[in-house]
């Protein structure tokens, strides 16, 4: 199995509060990897951490390593623009942008200097049938993307990650907007996906880490309390309070 | 007190200060409606403001050829042997006149050179509008003879000596219509494009600078502060800083007086809080996810905001804009300096002129105020005002209806 990131002793700090401490770990090429955790232990900064979204929050300081591709994406010789064309990431609400449907998914490959109209028509196409979306808007690709349901909205901003191909894709509560259909068939597609891509995923759903990751992390006060792979985790969790944590949500 | 009560003398409130608007509204519409309209035509719009008093001769090279005048069938009294059709008009200060309505083309009167000394010989057309003063033409025995003003009597009878007794035209003495505001209304248009041209790059680079890439840091809030100072200085402050600070500038230009171009920079500068402030609210409105979203995607900074959040925020720009091009074509106190004060028939970027409000105190300042055009003009001020705000929303639209 090849290692995709290995994550070293990496610290946060907002300002003057700590969200991480110490975390380590190692994230696999071609697995789905779940965080889960209680509200506001640090998944979405350590998962923002990947590919370097926190660089955008102001007052936001980071130290260790995060080695991808045998570089440290924290050193200053990481392009941080190329690096988020390889790492993608979904957000917790879809933030399809005001643009047509089209536009959405050439937006990426057209950033990148991409103009010509048929390898652009075959992206959007192939990205759209990826995520099973396809045959619900293809006959209105011209039509804005706000008009879209709101489970169509997040498989379209799916879509648009994808039509960079890039190596992992970071997904933040993908499905927490979403009605149990719209659940389900992201389920899916993360599975599908899985083949192509790294998966990485923040997740509150315990069934939903159970069902479709291969790894799971248990985060607590900003720091990892255990990572095995998820049947063990569900299973025979190794420390107290990931169990207490497993089983109490699970009643 | 009742809670019913209390609630229903506050709605009150709000109805009679509506009220109270509306009606203002409608009384300062009704009196300039009532004083300006009749003034309003297109020779008001077209027209120069200073009356001029032509002499003109028909010109040697012209060679009358009865057949080649054409048929008019439009209004007034025409003679189809000179083609040149004359109504009885009123003027504005209630001169009786006898006023050109249509020349045709081939006539003796579209022929002619100057008499005037200075401008010997300069080419001219009697123009519609004119008003004929005195006609010397040649009769049946080729003597000049004289047709003064109160021989001519009206246009009809004009008309008719002409056809009957003229066999040929020698001079003509006319005045161009005065009282026009065509040039103020060029000079306007020039202000509003110098000072958006130069405020609105400026302005909206600031703002993005400000929003987009600014840390929150002292210099930042104190440029900022600085900004928002601005708004509140006094348009007149701006228009002794323009004439000390950019009269040089304009100078460059080749600018040898103050001029349109000095009083355009001036208004740019006073644009500049307006079109920062409002570009800076609508950056504000756009949400982060989407900046989000297009850096996940691995979109530069510079392509985030031109291709997801300039384009969010266009209409909020465009209401910047609406507030500036109101501020200009309301401006009289910045330009009095600026611009000067002296109407211009023929302005040019580098000339002196007046905008349209600025001619308005330029015409009510003097010995005697003319309610009636300042007027009339108010209520251009207002079509134009009207006619901006329609097309810069239709921009709006279209800009709004590409991206989406
Ligand atoms: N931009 C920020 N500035 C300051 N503190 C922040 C910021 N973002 C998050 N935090 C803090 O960092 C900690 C971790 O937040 P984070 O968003 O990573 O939690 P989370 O595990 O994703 O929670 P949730 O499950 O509710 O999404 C929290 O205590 C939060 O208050
Ligand atoms: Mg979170």
């Amino acid at each position: 199995m090849e290692t995709c990131f290995d994550v070293k002793n990496i610290d946060l700090f907002y300002g003057d509060k700590q969200a991480l401490k110490d975390v380590n770990m190692e994230i696999y090429k071609n697995r789905v990897t779940a965080f889960i955790g209680p509200s506001g232990c640090g998944k979405s900064t350590f998962i923002r951490c990947l590919n370097r979204m926190n660089d955008l929050i102001e007052g936001c300081k980071v130290s260790g390593e995060i080695i991808k591709d045998g570089l440290d994406i924290y050193s200053p010789k990481q392009d941080i623009v190329d690096l988020r064309t390889r790492v993608g990431m979904v957000f917790q609400k879809p933030n399809p942008f005001p643009m047509s449907i089209y536009d959405n998914i050439a937006y990426g490959p057209r950033c990148q200097g991409l103009k010509d109209k048929k390898k652009l028509d075959e992206i959007v196409t192939t990205s759209l049938k990826q995520v099973a979306l396809y045959d619900e808007v293809a006959d209105r690709l011209g039509d804005s993307a706000i008009g879209l349901s709101g489970g169509q909205q997040q498989r379209l901003c799916i879509a648009r990650c994808i039509a960079m191909s890039p190596e992992v894709i970071l997904m933040d509560e993908p499905t927490s907007a979403l009605d149990p259909i719209s659940t389900s068939k992201i389920e899916d597609l993360c599975l599908e996906l899985k083949k192509d891509y790294t998966i990485v995923i923040v997740t509150h759903n315990m069934q939903q880490a159970a069902r479709i990751s291969d790894y799971t992390a248990f985060f607590l006060l900003g720091e990892v309390v255990e990572m095995d792979e998820t049947d063990t985790i569900f299973s025979h969790p190794k420390d107290k309070r990931t169990e207490n944590y497993i089983t109490g949500r699970f009643g | 007190m009742n809670r019913l009560v209390k609630d229903n003398i506050l709605k009150g409130i709000t109805y009679i200060a509506s009220a109270l608007s509306v009606i203002v509204l409608a009384a300062i519409l009704w009196y300039l409606v009532s004083n300006g309209l009749s003034l309003i035509s297109s020779d008001l719009i077209v027209g120069d403001y200073y009356a001029t008093t032509e002499n003109a001769a028909i010109s040697n090279d012209y060679i009358y050829d009865e057949s080649a005048i054409g048929e008019y069938t439009g209004e007034g009294y025409y003679s189809a042997k000179w083609g040149i059709a004359l109504e009885d008009i009123t003027t504005a200060h209630n001169d009786e006149e006898i006023s050109v309505v249509y020349v045709d083309p081939n006539s003796p009167f579209m022929h002619m050179n100057s008499l005037v000394s200075g401008e010997d010989g300069m080419a001219l057309s009697l123009t519609e509008g004119s008003s004929i003063q005195n006609i010397y033409y040649l009769d049946e025995a080729g003597e000049t003879v004289f047709l003064s003003r109160v021989k001519m009597a009206d246009a009809q009878n004009t008309i008719a000596v002409l056809d009957a007794n003229a066999t040929g035209i020698v001079s003509i003495n006319y005045e161009s219509i005065g009282g026009g505001i065509r040039g103020s209304i060029f000079a306007t248009l020039y202000l509003i494009g110098i000072s958006l041209l130069i405020s609105l790059p400026i302005g909206i680079s600031s703002a993005i600078y400000l929003h987009e890439y600014a840390s929150k840091n002292k210099i930042n809030s104190l440029i900022r502060q600085g900004i928002d100072t601005l708004t509140g200085v006094p348009s007149i402050v701006y228009g002794l800083m323009g004439v000390t600070v950019l009269f040089p500038v304009t100078q460059l230009a080749g600018a040898t007086s103050t001029s349109i171009l000095l009083g355009g920079l001036t208004l740019a500068i006073m644009l500049l809080p307006t079109i920062i402030r409002s570009t800076e609210e609508a950056l504000i409105v756009v949400p982060q996810s989407l900046r989000d979203g297009s850096l996940s995607l691995g979109a530069t900074k510079s392509q985030t905001i031109f291709k997801v959040v300039l384009p969010c925020a266009v209409n909020g720009i465009l209401t910047g804009v609406l507030l500036g091009i109101g501020r200009v074509i309301g401006e009289s106190a910045a330009l009095v300096y600026t611009t000067s004060t002296v109407i211009n028939d023929n302005p040019t970027i580098l000339s002196q002129g007046t905008s349209l409000s600025l001619m308005i105190w330029s015409i009510m300042s003097g010995e005697q105020p003319n309610y009636e055009l300042a007027s009339a003009i108010s209520l251009i001020i207002l079509v134009i005002v009207f006619a901006i705000n329609f097309i810069v929303k239709i921009i709006g639209k279209r800009l709004a209806k590409s991206f989406v």
